[in-house]
């Protein structure tokens, strides 16, 4: 069975339609990258599978191994597995760190039948793991996301998708606004989820993060549409000869 | 809309038939001073959003059946709250202060506090009216509390004050006198909390005076029933130095009005004031605040917050006057609020009047709603929407609790606001 599998999918804000029949299959293990210019719907994508309230699907289907995405509310899909990766993670003062990632490993252990995590064993997880994204572990006693820099904020993403362990992380241009210790830190975190039941997206602009996390599958994103599909080296070529290589490509 | 007054008539033969005391001669004139105005209505400008009609015909059902002498009695209410704050808890029941609680805190003289009843004796003229709602307060006057802190002393913990409407008296009058002396400090914490299913109408007035370099920090967390109505006044003096942190925590009743006045007489005076409401359902809270800079340097703050949710109605008023010469005057205030529901309502009007040139003053409020970014980054997480909508809540209150004035009370007040969210949330 698929991990994801989303077909004819349109979408859009009110009347205005972003996704304009995306199809894409994700099977267990595999690490996908959706490359395209802005506008091109990546992050519309990302949010339509998390279940943001704002966007409307006008067709298609989104299944998530077997079983309807669309029906479930944001927090269904967060515990059935599904993890988003925010382009711009929220700033929320007042809501500590440490209770978020509670709360949310709490939330998915409910649903699953268990019980509430021990809390000796939470800290010792949330240390080992931001040790491995090197983050200052005082981060688990700020607010959420409060005055971090651009890629603490990021890191501090890779964190709660490390504690979480999802089986689908879909990851919205996590690499950028990254120096390149962060974004080696935030690749880390990403290899080390590498796993043959757990699938990853990876939303991205550029080519350089790919670098880091070896793609199976790069997917060209124009208009709303997966225009060309192809193995690591399309991300390659795409940075050679940039997008419009592939919109005239599209249109011919 | 014609207003319900309260009959002075009624008014003047219940208090000729109440028995003389030590409180006699203050009923008296304050049923004459009260006769110039009666209750405030609507048309008054401080009084525009609160209607106090249900208030008045309560009172004046109650005074046609002449009040008698009341009696502090043990009453059974369910309440905790003496366990988990730590304090010299007095309880003042209807009104009337229970004499056995008050002998506990007999042993306080040696550390220079002395508490009294009012029905123990007043000094002419120490029962202070100065508005038509302490004026009617004191013509129905039959006991209070008298608490004074001689100079250079302080208390190791808090006093306690459990203000309790048991049902049984329909209209109440509390009445608390406050003196702290030279270089002294004194913590309250007040509980006012009621029982019973019936309409009833509690008006109190506390009256404080700080002497120079007094410090008084006052926690007051009132949690009462549904079918409650009250209005409550705060009147402090401040001399040379001296400090007033006041904090109100409005979580209960149907209707409460809070006037909170502050009147700045000595240089180098320092007040703040914190304030917390929560309201659901039909609730009406008024939090009205008034800070007089007759003289500077000096400085008040005024931080309020409030989340309301159903049709809940709430008013913030914060005036804070400069008066000429009060150079060096620094005041700030702001008022941030949360609304849940499109229903409920707040109005809010921080007003500065300057009247002095050397000044620093700022004040803002804002009204708002949940943070709708945020509430999906909470559930993309795997919580649910009652869930984040608490964190975020919480959240938002937490700015005030993280500044209260007393210690002691911060661990109840922490799980008293997360109870109170609960209940507004599952309003929904």
């Amino acid at each position: 069975m698929n991990m994801l599998e989303i077909k004819n999918l349109r979408a859009g804000i009110g009347d205005t339609e972003i996704l304009t029949g995306l199809s894409l299959s994700v099977k267990p293990g595999e690490v996908h990258a959706i490359m395209g210019p802005n506008g091109s719907g990546k992050s519309t994508l990302a949010l339509v599978i998390a279940g943001h309230e704002d966007y409307e699907v006008y067709e298609g289907t989104v299944e998530f191994l077997g079983k309807n995405l669309l029906d479930l509310e944001p927090e269904e899909r967060a515990r059935e597995g599904i993890f988003l990766g925010f382009q711009y993670p929220v700033e929320i003062p007042g809501v500590n760190n440490a209770y978020l990632l509670k709360a949310a490993v709490n939330a998915k252990r409910k649903h699953e039948g268990l019980g509430e995590i021990d809390a000796f064993e939470f800290l010792q997880i949330a240390r080992e793991t931001m040790a491995m994204l090197d983050m200052d572990p005082s981060f688990l006693n700020r607010g959420v996301n409060e005055g971090f820099s651009g890629g603490e904020k990021k890191r501090n993403e890779i964190l709660q998708m490390a504690v979480l362990k999802p089986r689908l992380a879909i990851l919205d241009e996590t690499d950028s606004g990254l120096d390149i210790d962060a974004l080696k830190a935030v690749a880390n975190g990403i290899n080390a989820l590498r796993d043959p039941e757990r699938s990853i997206v990876l939303v991205t602009h550029y080519q350089r993060l790919l670098d880091y996390v070896e793609p199976d599958f790069v997917h060209v994103l124009s208009q709303g549409k997966i225009v060309r599909s192809g193995d690591k080296s399309l991300a390659l070529q795409l940075e050679e000869r940039g997008y419009d290589w592939v919109r005239q490509a599209a249109s011919a | 809309m014609s207003a319900i007054s309260l009959e002075q008539g009624l008014l003047e033969a219940a208090v000729t038939a109440l028995p003389p005391d030590a409180l006699s001669a203050v009923r008296e004139a304050a049923v004459a001073s009260f006769a110039a105005n009666g209750f405030p209505t609507t048309r008054h400008e401080d009084w525009k959003y609160t209607n106090l009609s249900a208030a008045a015909a309560l009172s004046n059902t109650w005074l046609q059946d002449k009040p008698a002498q009341n009696e502090a009695q043990a009453v059974a209410i369910d309440t905790e709250i003496p366990e988990q704050i730590d304090a010299h808890w007095i309880t003042i029941i209807n009104g009337m202060v229970d004499p056995d609680s008050l002998s506990n805190l007999d042993s306080l003289i040696d550390n220079g506090i002395t508490v009294s009843r009012l029905t123990d004796g007043v000094d002419e003229g120490s029962i202070i009216v100065d508005d038509p709602m302490s004026a009617f307060n004191a013509a129905l006057l039959q006991d209070g509390l008298y608490i004074k802190v001689a100079d250079d002393s302080t208390l190791d913990k808090p006093i306690g004050l459990l203000l309790i409407d048991d049902g049984s008296v329909a209209v109440t009058q509390v009445r608390i006198v406050i003196e702290v002396g030279e270089n002294a400090k004194l913590r309250i914490v007040e509980c006012p909390l009621s029982a019973g299913g019936d309409k009833q109408f509690s008006n109190s007035v506390t009256q404080v005076v700080l002497s120079d370099s007094g410090e008084l920090d006052f926690v007051r967390i009132q949690q009462r029933q549904k079918h409650h109505l009250s209005v409550n006044r705060f009147a402090a003096r401040l001399k040379r130095n001296s400090v007033l942190n006041y904090n109100n925590f409005e979580f209960g009743g149907e209707l409460a009005r809070n006037d909170i006045v502050a009147d700045i007489v000595g240089e180098g005076a320092s007040v703040n004031l914190l304030g917390l409401y929560l309201a659901g359902g039909r609730q009406h809270i008024d939090n009205h605040t008034r800070v007089d800079h007759r003289v500077g340097p000096a400085k008040s703050t005024e931080e309020y917050r409030g989340i309301l949710n159903g049709r809940a109605r709430c008013v913030f008023n914060g005036k804070a006057i400069v008066h000429a010469g009060a150079d060096g005057t620094d005041a700030s205030q702001s008022n941030h609020n949360l609304l849940l529901s499109d229903q409920a309502e707040i109005d809010t009007k921080p007003e500065l009047e300057i009247y002095a040139d050397d000044v620093k003053c700022s004040h803002g409020a804002t009204v708002g709603q949940l943070d709708k970014s945020a509430l999906f980054y909470l559930r993309s997480r795997g919580l649910d929407k009652d869930q984040a909508t608490q964190a975020l809540t919480r959240a938002f209150a937490s700015a005030i609790l993280s500044k209260l004035a007393i210690d002691e009370c911060h661990e109840y007040l922490v799980s008293a606001v997360d109870r109170q969210l609960d209940a507004l949330i599952d309003e929904e």
